[in-house]
């Protein structure tokens, strides 16, 4: 790795590897809210009927499940390796300053982070059933996953933008 | 209700039992780890050094992290408890609700947070 080090300086490195972590992040969220928004509001649209929500949530959710999983898993290793660096450049001071609460919801999203890692599996495979008419159980096992991980992104999403503003950037 | 082997006409494979075992079991074992601080290791970023099992550094080490190992205890628990699972007759396997593949970690949300007290600071 030390070659890589010759032209990238060590702090670009760590820009560059934030900056992935935040477009990933964004991919996830897009693919999951859309996902979301379907299992919520059901169905495609009918020609008749217009509107922000049922154009966002037309989509085919049984299109999102492998891409979330692959972009979870991808944002979970990368956030997960700019962590060794947060513990001591961005924690240590913003403890010094104080901000406990910050610190807080940010250990939060560590939390949900990992829990929805363990929810991957049955959410993938929920998303496997091709049958048009599910048993209820699965088709609100599917929607609870699903909604569950929506909500858990776009709380860690939140908070790493948060926690980003707090510390500053390129500090 | 379907449960692990849902008698619904659909063919659950083995992945779908053990996921499903996984996601009800992982956030509860992970809660425990996080509260009980039971990692599978610590790693010290100040000095890329990784301790098995529990590690209190020396001041001069720099701070410990424990997510990583709370992470892997809870996953190599929970699947390790799903292979337990599997001794169970499969008529009670059925019993146990699908839904709590969700439920459970929303569940977990507020005793998370409890755990974060420390941080709660008015």
């Amino acid at each position: 790795m030390d070659w890589f080090f010759d032209y990238v300086s060590v702090g670009t490195f760590w820009t560059i590897l934030l900056l992935g972590h935040a477009l990933l992040s964004v991919a996830l969220l897009g693919a999951i809210t859309h996902q979301a928004a379907a299992v919520l509001v059901g169905g495609r649209p009918k020609p008749e009927e217009e509107g922000f929500v049922r154009r966002f949530s037309a989509v085919r959710g049984s299109a999102y499940p492998t891409v979330v999983c692959v972009l979870w898993i991808v944002t979970f290793v990368v956030g997960g390796w700019i962590y060794t660096k947060y513990r001591i450049y961005v924690r240590v001071p913003i403890e010094e300053a104080g901000y406990w609460k910050t610190l807080g919801t940010f250990d939060l999203k560590e939390h949900l982070t990992a829990i929805g890692l363990a929810l991957l599996p049955i959410y993938w495979s929920l998303w496997q059933e091709s049958q048009t008419a599910l048993p209820t159980s699965i088709e609100n096992a599917r929607k609870g996953v699903t909604l569950c991980l929506a909500g858990f992104c776009w709380y860690a999403f939140l908070v790493g933008h948060i926690l980003n503003n707090t510390r500053g950037f390129g500090v | 209700m379907s449960g692990l082997r849902p008698n619904d006409g659909l063919q659950p494979s083995s992945f779908r039992s053990f996921a499903t075992a996984f996601a009800i079991v992982a956030p509860v074992f992970y809660t425990v780890c996080e509260m009980r601080n039971w990692p599978l290791f610590t790693f010290v970023p100040a000095t890329d050094a990784v301790y098995f099992g529990l590690y209190a550094p020396a001041p001069d080490q720099g701070p410990p992290m424990y997510w990583y190992g709370w992470v892997a205890t809870s996953f190599l628990g929970s699947a390790a408890i799903r292979l337990a699972v599997l001794l169970l007759p499969g008529s009670a396997l059925k019993r146990i609700p699908l839904a709590l593949i969700w439920i459970t970690p929303l569940a977990m949300l507020p005793i998370l947070i409890y755990a974060l007290r420390f941080f709660w600071r008015w």
